[in-house]
């Protein structure tokens, strides 16, 4: 066969098994070598991880495009990730960097912009409870973004992040508990 | 019940957690997982070594150029300003879409104008038509704004006290995270709380502002108490009266008895606030109808309210359903149930 035919083939396998493979770093490999479908696998995969964990660091008018940043950086690194199965924490670690260099580089920010003035009353209260999960500490406004924003159960988010689950359970319960107090004691005389 | 539904949503749904999670659905992640550039492929990334290599030295003494102006120029803090209409100026200059204002500096709107001004990474004032304000401080452990005309609309993620609004009457000290605040042409302010706490402090007091509450200072004639929104117009115009035009013994007699007979539980925090801030024998009164409202817990004795026994305030305070004292008082961290 033509060698160039057989790398061609070659490819397509490598990349057919990345797509349908679990091994994040496979399909991470594959993407970085322009592999669209396997980016878009990997992005279906960590895309709500990586948005969570931004939005509980940065305005959120921010987020989409420092998401973008997270997995290009990703994938532009990933030759230097020595444990494939680390994939998940690895992204999410480089996640909140982006928010510390965000944050390091004091942008300017633009967040409830237009909504501060909107009357609609759930994206008010939406707005008010979001601003109350980002008053809590790191670790359970993190936890509590993934749960309660990006609809990730408590097993998804220890099998993303490299957490475990007893520490995401003990965020998500804590973290709920001072979130109800907190929306309890805003809500007190309305 | 239990933290199954919290932990992998199986079990009874909690339905406070099942209104949130429908409540933010809104900011989850809709965006399609965006385009590779093109050309992204590692090989490539080793193909241009070279330039990259390039490029790395002109970023690096472009970064070191600016870095110089910069500290050369002896840079102030600023914050972002962008104009929502009309022409919002800073200083002299109008901001037609977007400029900054550094620490000093006036920014003011006219009648048909409005303007947002990012407060560094922590939040945003929006700000309405015919608003003057000067930005004090903008460092990362102080962000102060001096209002001395106008309304501004405040939106805060920050931990509590890192925000703060100067105005001629008061200063308002955000503990998270939405109001509004107004300032009238005598200097009088009326703070809005739509969500979170402010506190409202002059004079050596403080009120501390729940949501859904209001509370006015007007300069130079003492301070006021906050009360809730839905309070009877009656109690809020006695109260205005107690506060701010009784001239006479009497005529602040008759105001505090409108106020406390028109008091429900709901406006126990504002009894509670009128305990530190009557003479001895109007407070004697506020006592006997707060006590109705809220029952004062065991220790916290008439004799000791009446003296302004701090801990026995703070006791009662705890009774009234609000946050603990100890969360919004004596804020240096987490609130106590993270401990």
């Amino acid at each position: 066969m033509d060698p160039i035919a057989r790398t061609a083939q070659d490819r397509a396998v490598t990349l057919t098994s990345a797509v349908e493979s679990p091994n994040d770093a496979l399909l991470a490999n594959a993407a970085r070598d322009g592999d669209r479908p396997a980016f878009g696998v990997l992005y279906d995969r960590f895309g709500r991880m990586v948005h969570g964990i931004l939005l509980a660091r940065v305005p959120r008018s921010e987020v989409d495009d420092l998401a973008q940043d997270v997995f290009l950086q990703a994938l532009r690194r990933v030759h230097t990730l020595r444990d494939p199965a680390a994939f998940g924490p690895w992204l999410a670690m480089i996640a909140r960097n982006r928010a510390t260099d965000y944050h390091r580089r004091a942008r300017e920010t633009s967040e409830l912009s237009e909504e501060m003035g909107v009357q609609d009353p759930q994206q008010a209260e939406a707005l008010a409870v979001l601003c109350a999960i980002k008053t809590l500490p790191e670790a359970y406004r993190e936890t509590l973004m993934l749960r309660l924003v990006e609809g990730m159960t408590g097993p998804e988010i220890a099998d993303r992040t490299g957490l475990t689950p007893a520490s995401v359970r003990v965020n998500l319960h804590r973290g709920m508990k001072l979130l109800r107090e907190r929306l309890e004691g805003g809500k007190a005389h309305e | 019940m239990s933290d199954d539904y919290l932990w992998d949503g199986s079990g009874e749904p909690d339905p406070e957690i099942e209104r949130l999670e429908k409540l933010l659905a809104r900011f989850r992640s809709s965006r399609p997982a965006p385009e590779l550039p093109a050309g992204f492929s590692g090989a490539q990334t080793i193909s241009l070594w070279m330039s990259w290599k390039s490029l790395a030295a002109a970023a690096a003494l472009a970064l070191l150029c600016i870095g110089a102006w910069y500290f050369l120029r002896g840079e102030r803090p600023a914050w972002e300003v962008v104009n929502l209409e009309g022409a919002p100026r800073v200083g002299s200059t109008a901001i037609v879409e977007k400029g900054r204002i550094m620490v000093g500096q006036w920014l003011e709107t006219d009648g048909s104008s409005r303007a947002r001004i990012s407060i560094g990474t922590i939040g945003e004032v929006q700000i309405d038509p015919n608003t003057r304000l000067r930005l004090i401080e903008a460092r990362a452990t102080d962000h102060k704004l001096k209002l001395v005309r106008g309304k501004i609309h405040a939106a805060i993620w920050a931990p509590p006290r890192l925000f703060k609004v100067e105005t001629p009457s008061a200063v308002a000290v955000d503990l998270g995270c939405i109001y509004t605040l107004e300032v009238d042409e005598t200097g009088g302010s009326l703070l809005h709380v739509i969500f979170g706490w402010v506190a409202f402090e002059t004079d050596g007091h403080e009120s501390f502002v729940p949501a859904g509450a209001l509370c006015e200072r007007r300069p130079g004639t003492g301070t006021g108490t906050p009360y809730r929104e839905g309070a009877s117009l009656a109690f809020r115009a006695a109260l205005t009266k107690l506060h701010f035009e009784a001239r006479s013994v009497e005529e602040r007699a008759e105001a505090l008895g409108i106020v406390l007979a028109e008091a429900q539980k709901a406006d126990a925090f504002t009894l509670w606030h009128l305990l530190s801030r009557l003479d001895p024998r109007e407070r004697s009164r506020v006592f006997d109808r707060l006590r109705e409202l809220v029952p004062p817990p065991a220790g916290v004795t008439r004799e000791g309210i009446l003296r302004q026994d701090r801990q026995m305030l703070d006791r009662w305070w705890d009774e009234l359903g609000l946050e603990d004292t100890t969360w919004w008082r004596l804020w240096k961290g987490p609130p106590p149930a993270a401990k």
